[in-house]
């Protein structure tokens, strides 16, 4: 009989008795909780004061049952990231749980069709050290130099190990892996023009990636929790020890308790209305981390894809300007020669998203309303379109009703990744910042999208985001493994772990107030949009504040319509929408904060990056401007839970490369492409 | 309490070697799903994934609330926006057998891209998702209404207090 339960929810461990009868509207329970009661010992939440509400129908039981499960390790998020540190991690004999609310294919790693950078040479000479120069002033000398180092020194490494578990790279003529050029990345320190470092699937990179990680981590016994939308972090003492969650599939609750938790769920394109994610990529670890009472950093750098189509947000990669297409305004003219005369339309991000942004003020963008430019490719020989670039025309003639043969395609600058996240070190180890001073949070570990390590650091470069998730996914198993050992004894957790995070989710499901989850979400989108994109100013930031302070407030009258338990996709979209929240009042409130531009963050009003020195004059003579003078260091946000309200406090950037003979630091500069 | 720990850990060997890909047939009961017929997943051949499994007794209201959150929660904004709205048309009318045929399109195959270029005859339908409902998706990426489909429509429309 308790095959049924452990079949469902794989090893299962069942805590104290309970006498009451549980009310379950599934059917799945409806068997389980005999087998509960007829086995062992069970444990469950009761969740009261909501049943006097006329609307639950008798049905509905405001009980969730709770599965307990022992791990060494569990990973939040099966994306490439979450799935290269189950895979690690399951590989070095641990006990691992991958939980996830998406099937691993489903993550939107799945979208990356661009590639992923390692200086391996196989196109001109090349060395990691001039991946690491692009990547440090990519950063805008905001990333951590130690992270920079270990990620572009792992990166050769890392391909070649993807390539060896069989990942179908394209290939040159002579059999190596070919390598594409890509924005921002050079040779020889910036002097030397172009790198072609970018190795892709053909244009499935992503896919790819996922589908040999996946298959992979079966091969190690990594047991798949798919379907669970995690809730929250389980600490105690300042520990991590596990996380809790909700099955989809039944309402059931299930506590992973681990020595060591992996978050890896991916960034928070959805606080923004225009944005190239999955409908998917709502911050879940971030606001985990959060209301755990511990940091997120430098949450106001969301890199804009210079590249969205116009309206609908889907994107047309970078590797079309890497082919070769150009970007055009009004008056037919390839502005960015202007803007950038020797990458031109290969430019980072950054660059490239201001100077179509600048293009539209100035009142040279395109269309009835001159609010967008175009991106033309019908210069380029059809085959090459179809080899190189095959889907862009498909997604171009289905969104915007084009012909890419024979029109430019509309585009505008649209949310595509977030920098800011959980801050790191170069280990993949959380840390919270006291008195100056980095501390490790025990048993915690983030990587990919979700974490700050910080490799990105004000703007990530094309085709790094993919090597950042192998890169610290392995770290993150690595670290583990050199500490601990699989089967270690568990630290105890109070038996009521946890329940505040079903009280929070029975309130939700049973909210009842005058605000549909849709038009909260909608006015938060809107908000930051209107309020928070690629040109920020003081009064603009400052008004987006206020009305997110009251779309904040706006959360207590929420409603809800499901009252279901079983795949409550209104459910799970309001604790989504809770997740964006607390992300979105950090991005803003961190731009706020952040009078200067670097970056990703320009603006309006402080147009100039401030350092320590200015670093346009020579250095000699300067004196060094105190820490709370200057802006080179990482924004570190907290969000009180319940009023929304944000602290701020400020980390200093690492400028030391893990090894600085094999690697000298690279000191801030202008930056200029 | 001890033979229920002993039945745990027997349970939990027998299924973590039924993971294993080369014992495809004892294949976990949460419907892994991987190579598709006809999916890009093929030149993957190296790595195989364990067979998608359809849900045996499943009752019809779970499958559509199941098929509900699969369509809004894909991989990639396309087809986020694509399933998601197709859903909203015609996942509450869909028979039964259209809705195994739907589970079937949107979960076996492993690339999200596939589905897309299928559904926008981008790429040829590989027999085993040609069908009904492959038809109406066909016709529905289409978009001949020429609507603005910027995002997944408000779940509101599934409120029966609002109708």
């Amino acid at each position: 009989m308790l095959q049924h339960l452990v079949k469902k929810h794989g090893p299962v461990r069942l805590l104290e008795s309970v006498t009451e009868v549980l009310q379950h509207s599934s059917r799945h329970f409806g068997s389980l909780q005999e087998k509960m009661r007829r086995s062992s010992r069970n444990f469950h939440f009761s969740i009261y004061g909501k049943r006097d509400n006329a609307k639950v129908s008798d049905g509905i039981s405001t009980q969730y049952p709770v599965v307990d499960h022992d791990f060494d390790a569990v990973v939040v998020g099966a994306g490439g990231a979450g799935l290269r540190a189950a895979f690690g991690l399951s590989e070095a004999g641990f006990n691992t749980a991958c939980v996830t609310k998406l099937f691993p294919t489903r993550s939107h790693t799945v979208a990356a069709q661009g590639g992923i950078n390692a200086a391996l040479g196989n196109m001109e000479e090349d060395d990691w050290r001039w991946h690491f120069y692009d990547t440090v002033k990519g950063s805008d000398w905001l990333g951590d130099q130690d992270a920079i180092h270990y990620m572009t020194e792992q990166a050769p490494a890392a391909v070649v190990e993807l390539e060896n578990f069989g990942m179908p790279f394209s290939r040159t003529e002579d059999g190596k892996i070919y390598q594409r050029a890509f924005g921002g990345q050079s040779l020889k320190f910036g002097k030397g023009g172009q790198a072609h470092r970018c190795c892709c699937v053909a244009d499935r990179t992503g896919h790819s990636l996922l589908h040999t990680l996946y298959g992979r981590s079966l091969r190690y016994d990594t047991s798949y929790f798919v379907e669970y939308f995690a809730l929250d972090l389980l600490m105690e003492d300042g520990e991590c020890r596990g996380v809790i969650a909700l099955c989809m599939e039944d309402g059931s609750i299930h506590r992973f308790r681990a020595k060591n938790t992996v978050i890896a769920t991916g960034g928070y394109g959805r606080t923004y209305f225009s944005c190239t994610s999955a409908h998917t990529s709502t911050g879940d670890g971030n606001s985990m981390v959060t209301r755990a009472g511990l940091a997120c950093q430098d949450m106001e750098f969301v890199q804009f894809h210079p590249t969205g189509i116009y309206g609908a947000g889907c994107l047309i990669t970078e590797g079309c300007r890497g082919e070769g297409g150009i970007l055009i305004n009004s008056e037919g003219e390839r502005f960015m020669e202007r803007y950038a005369p020797n990458a031109k339309d290969l430019a980072s991000r950054d660059v490239v998203s201001r100077s179509m942004t600048i293009e539209i003020r100035e009142g040279r963008g395109c269309g009835p309303e001159k609010d967008h430019v175009y991106l033309q490719l019908h210069h380029l020989p059809p085959q090459q379109l179809a080899t190189r670039l095959p889907g862009i025309s498909e997604t171009a003639m289905i969104f915007a009703g084009v012909d890419v043969t024979k029109e430019p395609i509309p585009v505008l600058p649209t949310v595509h990744y977030n920098m800011g996240g959980i801050p790191t070190n170069f280990k993949g180890q959380v840390i919270s910042h006291k008195d100056g001073v980095d501390k490790v949070v025990p048993g915690l570990y983030a990587c990919g999208e979700a974490a700050s390590a910080s490799v990105h650091g004000a703007n990530r470069l094309g085709a790094n985001s993919l090597l950042d998730l192998v890169v610290f996914g392995r770290a993150c198993a690595l670290t583990i493994a050199e500490n601990f050992t699989p089967g270690e004894t568990l630290p105890p957790l109070k038996a009521d772990v946890g329940e505040e995070s079903v009280a929070n989710l029975d309130k939700l499901r049973f909210a009842n107030g005058s605000t549909r989850t849709s038009e909260i979400r909608l006015n938060m989108q809107k908000t930051m949009q209107s309020n928070a994109a690629v040109f920020r100013t003081g009064s603009i930031l400052k008004e987006g504040c206020d009305k997110m302070d009251s779309i904040y407030r706006s959360m207590d009258d929420i409603k809800t319509f499901d009252r279901g338990i079983v795949w409550n996709t209104d459910l799970v979209e309001t604790l989504e929408l809770q997740n964006l929240m607390l992300n979105a009042v950090q991005t803003i409130q961190s731009a706020l904060a952040r009078k200067e531009s670097r970056g990703a963050h320009a603006r309006e009003d402080y147009k100039e990056r401030i350092d320590e020195y200015d670093y346009s004059k020579p250095i000699q003579g300067q004196q060094k401007k105190p820490f709370d003078e200057h802006w080179r260091k990482h924004s570190l946000s907290y969000v009180d839970a319940i009023s929304g309200k944000v602290t701020l406090d400020y980390r200093p950037v690492i400028d030391n490369s893990l090894n600085e003979e094999k690697c000298a630091a690279i000191p801030p500069a202008i930056r200029s492409y | 309490m001890f033979s229920a720990v002993i039945a745990n850990r027997l349970f939990s060997r027998l299924s973590q070697v039924a993971w294993r890909p080369s014992v495809v047939g004892a294949v976990s009961v949460r419907g892994y799903h991987g190579d598709a017929p006809g999916s890009s997943g093929q030149y993957l051949i190296e790595i195989p994934l364990p067979p998608w499994q359809e849900k045996v007794g499943e009752p019809i209201d779970v499958k559509r609330r199941r098929l509900l959150y699969e369509s809004r929660k894909r991989g990639m904004l396309e087809n986020c926006i694509l399933l998601s709205l197709f859903a909203k048309q015609y996942l509450n009318t869909m028979t039964e057998a259209q809705l195994r045929q739907y589970d079937r399109l949107i979960n076996e195959p492993s690339n999200d891209w596939d589905i897309y270029y299928w559904a926008t005859e981008a790429q040829p339908t590989p027999p085993d998702y040609q069908g009904e409902v492959m038809n109406l998706l066909q016709e529905f990426a289409k978009n001949r209404q020429q609507e603005q489909r910027l995002r997944a429509p408000d779940l509101e429309y599934l409120d029966p207090g609002t109708h």
